[in-house]
Formats: C-alpha cells, sequence, structure tokens
C-alpha cells in the first residue's frame, strides 16, 4: 500500500504523457461512437455521401453533421471545462465539497439569463441568445463580487471565500425566485429549463471559440499544478515554501471561473460533473495536480460526451435534461468508485 | 511570464482562425428553394398549431407533431418529435420537412433559429391571445395557401362569439374564480386567455390585476373577493367525479363564500380550454355551461 502512494507521489513526465494520450485516444473513441447514437437511424454512407441538393437534402448528412457532432463536441467542452474547473476549485479551497459553481457561478448565471427573460431582450450575438450572454456577465461579476468580499474578510481567506459564496448563492438565488414569481410563467420555464442543463448544437465558430477558450484555460491552470499541489496541503506551508499564494489563488479562481463561465453559457447548468469526476480521477490516480487536471478535463469530456447521448436517447422522442442524467448515473458511479478505493480518501480528511 | 503571454497570443490566433473561416454564414447549410408552391411535409411544434393545420385540412400533410398532440385523435397516431418544450431536432429533420411550423415563445426560439440556420422553412406564430390565435391561423393558412379555409375557420368562431355575447347582454357578469391548482391555491389572473373566455362566457374573472399571470392567492382574498362561481380544469386524465368530490372537500372550509354556499363548483374537462386552438368556442360553452347552469344548451 505504501509503495503503491509512493509511486504515485512520484509522477514521471512519461506516466502523465502515457496517460493522458490514452485517455484522449478514450474520449476520441467515445466521440466517434455516440456520433452513431441518436434518436434517428442514421447511416454512414448515406452521411458521407454530401449535403445533397437544394431540392433533395440529405437527412443523414444533415442529422450526423448539423446536429449529432457539434453536440458531442459541445458536451466534450462543457465536461472538460467544468471538471477542470472543479478539481481546481477542490484545491485551492481545500474542500471536497467545492464544485465550479461554489463560488456563485450557479446563482449568478441564473440570475442573468433570467434578467435577459424578463427584460425581454432580442438579439443574438453568433447566434447566441442574449440567455447565453447575460448568464455569461452574471457569473463572472459573481464571482468577482465574492472574490472582493471574500479579500476583504482577510489575507487568507478561503473560509471567508466559502462563506461570501453561500450567502451571495443564496441572496442571489432569493432575487431568482422574486423575479421567477413576478416573470410571466412560459418566460420562467424557458428559463428554469436552461438553468436546469441543456445541450443543443451550437454554431460553429461559438464552437470553435469556446474550445479555445476552455483549452487556453485548461493550459493556463496546469501552469500553476505544481504551486497548486503545495496550497492544497495548507497555505502557511505553502507560503514558507516561498510560493506567492494569493497570486496563484487568484489566477486559479479567475481562470476557472472564466471557462465555468464559458461552459455555463454554452449548456446552463449541468450539475455533478465538476464535482465528481475529479474526485473519481483523484480515487483512482492519485491526488497530483499535475496528473489530476489534464486528467480530469479528459474525463469530464468523457462522461458528459456518454451522459448527454444517453439523455437524448433514453426515452426517444422525449429528451431527458442532461443534468438527470449526470447525477443519476455520476451518483452510484462514485459510490461504487469511494468504495472501492477507499483506502485513498486521506486526501479528503 | 513568457508561456502565458504565449498562451494569450496563441488564443487570439485561434479565435481570429476561427473567425475567418468559420463565421455565423460563412458555412452554411443546403438552402432549401420552395420545391412545391406549397408545403407538403409540415412538422407542427406545439398541439394547438397540429389543431390549427388539422382544421385547415393539412391534416394529410403533417409528417410529425410533439408528444402532446392529442386532438384530432388522428395526429396522435402521427411520428413524434419529443414535448414541445425539449423537443427532439433530429427527429424534426428525420420528418423531410418543408415547413415547421413553431410557437414564438423562449423554449422554441432557439429550435427555431438552429433549424432555420440549417436552411429549413419555419414558421413561428405568437398565441398568447384570442386575436392572436386568430392571427396565426390567418399567417399559417396564408403559408400552407389555405387562405379561404383560414378566413371561413376564424369567421366561424368569431360568429359563434358574438352569438354568444348578443344572447348574454343584458346579464349581470358573476365572479369566477379559476383555480390552476388547489395546494397551493393559485388562480387565473387578468392577463391570461383564460381571462379573455371567462369574458367572453359572459363572467368576470373575480381576482382584480394582479403582479402575477397566475397569482398565488389566500384564504383572504378569495373571500373578499365574493366569488360567485369556481371553476377547476381537471387533472388530465383523472375522474372528472372524482375531481368534483375532493374540489367540494377543499371548499368546504370556507362555507361562507357564495359559490360554495350555492353549491357552484365546477369541474371541467381541461382539453378545450387548457390551449388556444379552433376548439376556441367549445371552451367558451363549456364555461358559459358553468356560469348558465339553467339555460344549458341554449
Amino acid at each position: 500500500m505504501r509503495e503503491d502512494e509512493r509511486v504515485h507521489s512520484l509522477l514521471s513526465p512519461r506516466t502523465l504523457l502515457t496517460r493522458t494520450v490514452a485517455a484522449v485516444a478514450l474520449l476520441v473513441a467515445i466521440m466517434i461512437l455516440c456520433s452513431l447514437v441518436g434518436t434517428q437511424n442514421v447511416s454512414l454512407r448515406a452521411a458521407l455521401a454530401g449535403p445533397g441538393s437544394p431540392t433533395a437534402p440529405n437527412p443523414d448528412y444533415e442529422i450526423l453533421l448539423h446536429v449529432r457532432i457539434p453536440r458531442i463536441i459541445l458536451a466534450a467542452i462543457v465536461g472538460a471545462a467544468l471538471a477542470g474547473a472543479g478539481a481546481v476549485f477542490q484545491a485551492v479551497l481545500r474542500n471536497p465539497l467545492a464544485d465550479p459553481y461554489i463560488l456563485g457561478v450557479s446563482s449568478g448565471a441564473g440570475l442573468g439569463a433570467m434578467l435577459a427573460v424578463v427584460s425581454g431582450v432580442h438579439w443574438t450575438l453568433w447566434g447566441r441568445s442574449p440567455i447565453a450572454v447575460f448568464a455569461f456577465i452574471g457569473a463572472l461579476g459573481t464571482v468577482w463580487l465574492v472574490w472582493t468580499i471574500g479579500r476583504i474578510t482577510g489575507r487568507f481567506h478561503v473560509t471567508g471565500l466559502l462563506l461570501a459564496g453561500v450567502v451571495v448563492n443564496a441572496f442571489f438565488s432569493a432575487i431568482i425566485m422574486f423575479l421567477t414569481s413576478i416573470a410571466r410563467s412560459q418566460d420562467v420555464y424557458a428559463t428554469v429549463f436552461w438553468l436546469m442543463g441543456n445541450m443543443a448544437e451550437e454554431d460553429p465558430f461559438v464552437l470553435w471559440a469556446s474550445a479555445g477558450c476552455v483549452a487556453a484555460g485548461l493550459v493556463g491552470l496546469f501552469f500553476i499544478s505544481a504551486p497548486l499541489n503545495v496550497i492544497s496541503f495548507g497555505q502557511t506551508d505553502a507560503q514558507s515554501m516561498g510560493i506567492h499564494v494569493e497570486r496563484v489563488q487568484f489566477i486559479a479562481l479567475a481562470v476557472s471561473s472564466l471557462i465555468t463561465a464559458v461552459a455555463v453559457s454554452l449548456s446552463g447548468l449541468i450539475g455533478f460533473v465538476g464535482l465528481i469526476v475529479p474526485h473519481a480521477v483523484r480515487l483512482v490516480l492519485g491526488p497530483d495536480h499535475r496528473q489530476l487536471l489534464p486528467l480530469s478535463s479528459v474525463m469530464g469530456a468523457v462522461f458528459l460526451v456518454v451522459a448527454d447521448t444517453i439523455a437524448r436517447r433514453v426515452v426517444a422522442p422525449a429528451q431527458l435534461p442532461v443534468g438527470v442524467i449526470t447525477a443519476m448515473i455520476g451518483g452510484p458511479f462514485f459510490l461504487i468508485l469511494l468504495m472501492r478505493y477507499n483506502r485513498r480518501v486521506y486526501w479528503l480528511s | 511570464m513568457r508561456r502565458w503571454s504565449l498562451l494569450l497570443a496563441s488564443l487570439v490566433v485561434w479565435i481570429i482562425v476561427g473567425y475567418a473561416f468559420l463565421r455565423p454564414g460563412h458555412v452554411g447549410a443546403v438552402v432549401r428553394k420552395p420545391g412545391a408552391p406549397h408545403a407538403t411535409r409540415i412538422v407542427s411544434m406545439a398541439p394547438n398549431l397540429t389543431e390549427i393545420l388539422y382544421a385547415l385540412g393539412l391534416g394529410e400533410n403533417v409528417v410529425a407533431t410533439t408528444s402532446d398532440s392529442d386532438y384530432p385523435p388522428q395526429a396522435a397516431s402521427k411520428p413524434s418529435v419529443g414535448s414541445f418544450w425539449l423537443p427532439d431536432i433530429e427527429a424534426v429533420i428525420g420528418g423531410r420537412p418543408d415547413l415547421i411550423v413553431t410557437l414564438d415563445i423562449p423554449q422554441q426560439r432557439s429550435l427555431t433559429s438552429r433549424l432555420k440556420r440549417m436552411g429549413y422553412p419555419c414558421l413561428a406564430v405568437s398565441i398568447w391571445t384570442v386575436d392572436e390565435l386568430f392571427r396565426a391561423v390567418e399567417t399559417i393558412g396564408q403559408a400552407t395557401e389555405r387562405q379561404a379555409q383560414a378566413q371561413t375557420l376564424v369567421c366561424g368562431i368569431r360568429t359563434d362569439i358574438e352569438r354568444l355575447a348578443r344572447a348574454l347582454t343584458e346579464r349581470d357578469r358573476p365572479r369566477v374564480l379559476w383555480v390552476v391548482q388547489r395546494e397551493p391555491l393559485r388562480v387565473a389572473g387578468r392577463n391570461t386567455f383564460i381571462n379573455e373566455l371567462i369574458e367572453l362566457a359572459g363572467g368576470q374573472n373575480a381576482i382584480g390585476p394582479t403582479l402575477h399571470k397566475y397569482p398565488p392567492v389566500g384564504a383572504e382574498q378569495v373571500i373578499a373577493a365574493n366569488v360567485e362561481v369556481i371553476v377547476e380544469p381537471a387533472m388530465s386524465g383523472g375522474n372528472l367525479a372524482e375531481q368534483h368530490r375532493q374540489a367540494l372537500a377543499y371548499w368546504g372550509r370556507l362555507p361562507h363564500v357564495p359559490a360554495v354556499a350555492h353549491g357552484r363548483i365546477y369541474v371541467i374537462d381541461p382539453d378545450t380550454v387548457s390551449r388556444l386552438s379552433p376548439r376556441l368556442y367549445q371552451g367558451i360553452e363549456s364555461i358559459a355551461a358553468c356560469l348558465w347552469p339553467d339555460d344549458a344548451g341554449g
């Protein structure tokens, strides 16, 4: 057992590379597999015949290229962002219950979405509805507010941050409830379903830009994964080892909030991915953030792609909100991992 | 610091490259030219739209509907595209439609814009009020070259409504409480199509203007509103007699409300009053039957 743990603490670049490549290969395989699953029977051969002519379009091509593949890519982007951000939040806040929404992203995005609906604005930015844009701004604004409050509460402000996050979440949720009760009911349903997490295929440019932002964010977080290892053991230790704790914390929270906000503006609030995927990877492969970050992101993408495929297939042609599947499958799966690998739960204590 | 600048620079380049090659409108789908003079394969995205299409004689051309499209009965056997609030876009495309009729509501706006982006002809109509229903029928009639049928349909409903209105002039308008949900109590407010139906049936909403569309109300407001008739649309699929018994038991706690004292509590079939559809007049009639029980049928 000891031997096993020692191996994990000494992560060689080679092991890291092998594992990452294996995970990415798994992701690609899963994405290809999932693109063949859907409510309509799409034949790959028919799809390869091209878009067809204006009078006789090729539905197989359209479904595969314009619906399924964009949606699967979207799920991968969102899953990677949430799981990567979740791993960082858990490290910086040194709290196993932390997830990407803990500092108010969820209620901030919800409030933004609600305001977009209530104010009745109608425009699109690169095919994005005002809901998505307002949610993005709301999410980032709220994290900034929480960070500022946390700063005021003290220098080592993890507890202050968490409490500020909880209170701001509760306060904004109350405002959302208030708006819910006065808004037109149909609009409210739209927002509620949007918030429950919704996956829809997106414009190619939106996917491209979001993928770029999330990938850049994850690479940025990887840059600070070594200091994060030290910080997750305690701020005082980190300080004494010459690490600029506050600066690392700021970068970590800012970047992970940014990619979370991108994810939320793409698909609403999808729970559980950011909480359990990092834990699962940590339980199985150990807590080193240099490995935890890339692998959590890739496995988060795998998890959400699979969950979304189930969500759009299982009660076809009705569609389930993907959050239902992430919790229903992710929860039990995580508990099994927890029992199987409980010897490594030391990190959680 | 250098690697951060490098990262940021790569991101900027990435986005610029994406914008150059992928920006909206740049990679388009096949733009369909109207092949046939009028739509022959129509997908309906809401139960009341399905009813309108059938009423215009387009039942044959409807290739798929939402799962809650239960009227006319033969609509229920059409392929389903999921619920109207969480539709399955693959099933919509799989129907190879040349017209998709959607509601102009937030849940469907994104679907509509996605389908339009792929080049599918979409027609979004807004149906919140009786007037909008008439306009929607005409719009759909125009898009499907069924103008005459649309005219006849709208005129028929208007004539029925006017006849009823003439029969009901001179009468006092009973104060109606429209119960949407019993626990907690929620009723229809003024700014709803139910309010319009109540007024067209010769009643008036017992609840005054409220902040909410479907306001939650307390016993105090019900007593103060001096409610003369209580109408509850039944829960779908429920037994009317059983729900009527439950309603009597519930309202028994307010015995001094005129509606309760005079036993004027009605549970009605929700079918025609839950959506604005060509069966509008049947809905109004079923409400009128509660308000004027003595001259039922007249």
